[in-house]
């Protein structure tokens, strides 16, 4: 599936389509480079989960928590230089509890990764204009066929 | 001497008082993690009920793992501040040994299983030899099928208990003869189990040094976890 936006708030729109649809123990991975919109596409599920506060990039605590209409667990792993250390923090026992996990750069982190994730790719094309995005959404996992409500 | 014990290695809180000759009050939550925020409460409960306080105490008794990270490590800071704070000395005892521990006098093997996420299980074998709690293996984090396979071969009763029974009853009782499963109020991690174990090391003076004690995680070596994930790809191609 695949979203082409224009603008921040397109980005901050599909994702609070996603968080107002996610369930318990959902992992959502989020890949894309710097300055894609990886956060802002988080701000956006948080906002969708009913969360208020402001979402930052946990890019140095690497996780952050926040509650709404289920837990959020937010990770930011561009910093994790090896799997092992994020493992050390506990990682399995966030991603197979009962919130939703958004994990940043998750492909930094394969080998940790679940198959039954969400994958959500964001591109950017400088030649087709600084703000366009290309959002490409995989699984494989019949649990996130709430995917095919989403509309830009 | 009395002790203090507390266990929050799995998804139950537990602390307890023990003195050598009895068991003077405990206090279990096996309902959902959450030990940051009942521990403490619990601990103060425990004193005001027994009309004793914190001087009371001669020494701590912590789970040492392996478990949750996150519990393992609130266990034992807790533990560990009380014993700085009071100047008392404290013991690690495995949740495995306290769960097997629970099992108490059972013949044949002892098996505690905790879940350790993704079909594994954080294990060791245990029997008890004259009355005394033997264990008999390694503490290891295998896969389940793995222990199934280990086990397959003794032809005599298994007797499984911890939280690993929840989520694998059904596939243990399809693959192994002889299994037994410990009924639900044993099926616990509680802190009199831990805190008996750990009065017997604490009376023969065994202690744990406050900055060199750790928790054992159990990790899965980063070589076997590659080599896992190399074959988890072939078996998709």
């Amino acid at each position: 599936m695949e979203f082409l936006v224009t603008t921040v708030d397109e980005t901050y729109n599909i994702g609070e389509q996603i968080g107002s649809l996610v369930n318990s123990g959902d992992i959502i991975c989020l890949i894309g480079d710097l300055g894609t919109g990886k956060t802002h596409l988080t701000k956006g599920i948080a906002r969708g989960l009913g969360i208020e506060d402001n979402i930052t990039s946990p890019t140095f605590t690497i996780v952050n928590e926040y509650t709404g209409r289920l837990r959020l667990y937010h990770f930011d792993v561009y910093r994790v230089n090896d799997p092992n250390e994020i493992e050390a923090i506990g990682f399995d026992e966030y991603i197979f509890s009962d919130g939703v996990s958004v994990i940043e750069w998750a492909n930094y982190i394969e080998e940790l990764i679940p198959p039954n994730n969400l994958t959500i790719t964001i591109e950017k094309d400088l030649q087709i204009g600084d703000n366009y995005r290309k959002i490409s959404i995989e699984y494989s996992d019949k649990r996130y066929d709430y995917i095919k409500g989403i509309k830009l | 001497m009395k002790i203090l014990s507390i266990d929050s290695a799995t998804e139950s809180a537990t602390c307890a008082i023990l003195d050598d000759n009895k068991v003077l009050g405990e206090i279990t939550f096996n309902y959902k993690k959450q030990h940051s925020q009942i521990l403490m409460p619990i601990i103060d409960e425990l004193f005001n009920n027994t009309g004793m306080n914190i001087s009371d105490i001669d020494a701590f008794v912590a789970s040492k793992g392996p478990g949750s990270f996150t519990g393992l490590r609130i266990g034992m800071a807790t533990i560990k501040g009380l014993s700085q704070g009071t100047k008392k000395p404290f013991v690690t005892v495995s949740t495995l040994d306290s769960l097997a521990y629970n099992l108490a006098y059972t013949g044949g093997v002892i098996c505690p299983i905790l879940d350790a996420l993704r079909d594994n299980v954080y294990t060791a074998l245990y029997t008890f030899k004259n009355c005394e709690l033997d264990r008999i293996s390694d503490y290891v984090n295998i896969s389940i099928d793995d222990l199934i396979n280990t086990l397959a071969h003794k032809n005599c009763n298994i007797s499984f208990v911890g939280d690993g029974v929840l989520k694998f009853k059904e596939k243990l009782i399809a693959n192994l003869p002889n299994v037994i499963f410990a009924p639900a109020h044993l099926n616990l991690a509680r802190a009199t189990s831990l805190g008996e174990l750990g009065l017997k090391l604490l009376s023969n003076g065994t202690f744990d040094d406050l900055y060199a004690s750790v928790p054992i995680y159990l990790r899965k070596p980063q070589a076997e976890r590659e080599y896992e994930e190399k074959m988890r790809q072939k078996k998709n191609e």
